[in-house]
């Protein structure tokens, strides 16, 4: 149970509590007393106990300390490559994870697969083309290229650029940003944090993360904005 | 069912409600504030994890915020979604609308940086003939800078620029790096000056309203507050025609209320003021509400590196600090194709380099970064953009929020002035640095999306004719006369400035005025 939920539990729990206290007593009752409580079906209340349990001595795990993921968005040939592609542009560096001990090219997958159609497409169509260029020039897949061989497909793409300005030209954008993401999704894994702490460096990836702070609770409801109807709600 | 009438509602809780409250509350004047979202406590609402144990990772959610390019996986929920919230525009067009809701608005989350705007602004017209001039001089509001610089602490250094109004400020006289001297010594070659940067000190390193202004309305047990409710609607009564009654809705339950006030003071943020006054069709006898959208374009720049730092010799004598380069372009002298000027924010950085301002990758790219580490020096835009009709916002009938409150549409775009301003910009950084004997690694000529800044400004403008403003030069509405807009939609002109302090400035100088108009019983 996430932290936060835990303390709404015993929030909830604490008031749940009082609230059957107040049943409990045999006191006059108000007119004005709100309907009870319902309980639990048996003698005990059913959050009795939670505001005083200590917190357990764990950890929580992320799932990639041990798991996988099941990769399933690109298709075989460009899953292959992006492979590929990421062993190339951020292999193992000293005792720092490379890209495919930290599981980026299937986290790519899963982010990119839940990604808006361009990025999508971005990706699929750069990753095909690099592939087929890697089949031009050397006469198999970019899956098998070796060192040089990959140096000569990417280098001539490679671009500076400002945070917000990629390249804008389609293939040379594709090269870059997937750079960028790979390194991103390296840098970010538990991988690269246990090897940063091994070294003695401070964890670069820690920040202040903003839990939602009391959510709508229609959000799920909303339907995309164009499809809403006209207001009703007028008062004039 | 309660009758009763507040004296002032306040709708908005950033710096402009926040400093509207203090100035009221502190003379007596009872005040209701209603805020469209929650109150954040960073004690509860945060916690410290590494990027690895967020559900992406640290990258964006995909699909969301798509316009707040300064969201990231960790302050995502701190900003208004604009799937909640939509707003329409052309494709072609688009507009980076970066909203926060939190009690205390935007106020908690803002660069610091704190200049007062220039009569090259206030009175721009009269220099170049373009747009219009404000009602208002530096003359008029710079007793009210001073009372505000020592409210936020402006930390800066008196420079004896006109288009750079020297303050009420905790003195700056730290010592400059030694990169930071030449790229003075590189900027007096080529006419450009380079000042000490100015910004709020505040209290415990915060400088919002929910601390600088707030805490003192609350002392005088004058102020309440409301948060979780999005107004939709003023209406007047119609014997008077005065404003006398907010409609808004409970933010979490959807219920439907009103709430009596003698005085209204928007102060909800530009584009949220103006929706909900062109949603409640008031105070627009001018015909020029929505009109002239204003912002600053930000994103042009340059990165470079001081050779003399790299490969670990980085030192805090060399390297590290920031310097601000007010406007220079026509002041004394004419560009040739753009009027009114742009800033440069510079900033040198002693820690590690953007690995993108390398073409490489691998183990080549990490020697770059090894060797590079410490060395980075930098410039980026804060520009002028020009007001113009066109540039507007309307209310989008088809299309509502998510509490069946209609959206806005927006028009705006950038022209060649905007990006003949931007080349401007990147030419001179570049040829600074280079005279300097820094290399430069990476550029950007292109703008963000107007909105990026998160300045924007207008659509409310003030001026003497009621026939072409809104409201008159104490942010009052010349329509409706116990209606005060007291955010940055009263701006008549961009300026190249951070507006926050002539945000405040105004809302304190229209809120005096309020509190004295109903002293003499004019409101």
């Amino acid at each position: 149970m996430q932290r936060r939920d835990f303390v709404k539990a015993i929030v909830a729990a604490s008031m749940s509590a009082k609230a059957m206290l107040g049943q409990q007593t045999s006191a006059p009752v108000a007119p004005s007393t709100p309907p009870p409580t319902p309980t639990a079906p048996g003698p005990v209340p059913w959050m009795r106990g939670l505001t005083e349990v200590k917190p357990l001595p764990m950890t929580p795990l992320v799932p990639d300390a041990v798991a996988q993921t099941n990769a399933h968005f690109f298709n075989d040939q460009q899953r292959a490559t992006l492979r590929r592609l990421s062993e190339i542009l951020l292999p193992p560096l000293k005792s720092y994870p490379g890209a495919t001990d930290a599981g980026t090219p299937e986290f790519l997958d899963f982010l990119i697969g839940i990604s808006p159609a361009d990025r999508q497409q971005m990706y699929q169509s750069g990753l095909d083309r690099l592939n087929a260029e890697a089949k031009q020039r050397f006469g198999i897949p970019f899956a098998s290229v070796n060192a040089s061989q990959a140096d000569q497909l990417i280098r001539p793409w490679l671009k500076t650029w400002m945070t917000d300005h990629p390249p804008t030209e389609p293939y040379a954008h594709f090269i870059n940003v997937a750079h960028s993401d790979i390194r991103t999704a390296t840098i970010n894994s538990q991988a690269w944090s246990e090897a940063a702490k091994t070294e003695g460096q401070r964890a670069s990836d820690q920040g202040l993360y903003w839990f939602p702070v009391d959510p709508d609770i229609h959000r799920e409801n909303l339907t995309p904005a164009t499809c809403r109807p006209a207001p009703h709600k007028r008062h004039s | 069912m309660a009758e009763e009438k507040v004296d002032v509602l306040i709708i908005g809780s950033g710096h402009s409600g926040g400093m509207a409250a203090k100035v009221l509350t502190e003379k007596g004047i009872s005040c209701l504030m209603l805020n469209a979202g929650p109150v954040a406590d960073v004690h509860k609402d945060t916690e410290m994890k590494p990027a690895y144990a967020l559900p992406f990772r640290g990258f964006k959610q995909p699909g969301q915020l798509p316009h707040v390019f300064q969201s990231n996986e960790f302050n995502a929920n701190t900003w208004v979604d604009e799937k909640e919230v939509p707003y329409t525009y052309d494709p072609q067009h688009p507009y980076n609308w970066v909203r926060v809701r939190l009690f205390g608005g935007r106020s908690l989350f803002w660069s610091r940086q704190s200049f007062r705007l220039s009569d090259y602004e206030f009175k721009g017209k009269s220099h170049d003939g373009f747009g219009d001039d404000w009602p208002i001089s530096l003359a008029d509001v710079a007793q009210y800078y001073s009372r505000v610089e020592a409210i936020f602490r402006v930390r800066g250094r008196a420079e004896g620029l006109p288009q750079y109004p020297d303050g009420n400020f905790v003195v700056d006289d730290s010592p400059w790096p030694t990169s930071m001297q030449r790229f003075i010594t590189a900027g007096k070659q080529l006419g450009v000056p380079v000042c000490k940067a100015r910004s709020s000190m505040g209290v415990d390193g915060l400088a919002s309203s929910v601390n600088l202004l707030l805490p003192d309305a609350f002392a005088t047990g004058k102020l309440r507050a409301i948060p979780n409710v999005v107004v939709r609607e003023l209406s007047v009564d119609k014997n008077t025609g005065l404003v006398n009654e907010a409609h808004f809705v409970d933010r979490l339950s959807r219920r439907e209320m009103s709430v009596k006030a003698r005085v209204v003071v928007l102060a909800a943020g530009t584009l949220e003021s103006t929706r909900l006054l062109l949603n409640s069709k008031l105070a627009n006898s001018s015909g020029v509400m929505g009109h002239y959208l204003m912002d600053q374009v930000y994103g042009p720049g340059i990165v470079c590196s001081v050779p003399e730092a790299r490969d670990g010799k980085a030192t805090p004598e060399l390297i590290g600090g920031y310097a601000l380069i007010p406007r220079f372009r026509n002041i004394d002298t004419k560009a040739k194709n753009f009027i009114r000027g742009y800033a440069l924010n510079v900033h040198s950085n002693i820690g590690p380099m953007d690995p993108r301002n390398f073409a490489t990758y691998g183990e080549d790219l990490q020697k770059k970064l090894d060797s590079y580490h410490g060395s980075g020096f930098g410039t980026s835009i804060m520009a002028e953009v020009l007001a113009r009709y066109e540039n507007h916002v309307s209310i989008d009938k088809n299309v509502t929020d998510a509490w069946s409150i209609p959206v806005l549409n927006i028009q705006t775009k950038y022209t060649d002035n905007e990006f003949n301003m931007s080349r401007d910009a990147v030419d001179t950084s570049i040829a600074m640095a280079e005279a300097a004997g820094f290399e430069v690694l990476s550029k950007n000529y292109d703008p963000n999306p107007p909105g990026y800044s998160i300045h924007e400004l207008g659509t409310c403008r003030m001026g003497d004719n009621p026939k072409t403003s809104v409201l008159n030069k104490w942010n009052q509405s010349h329509d409706i006369k116990n209606l005060f807009v007291v955010d940055a939609s009263s701006f008549v002109s961009a300026g190249w400035q951070n507006p926050t302090m002539t945000i405040v400035t105004l809302a304190m100088r229209a809120s005096e005025y309020l509190a004295e108009q109903m002293r003499q019983g004019n409101v």
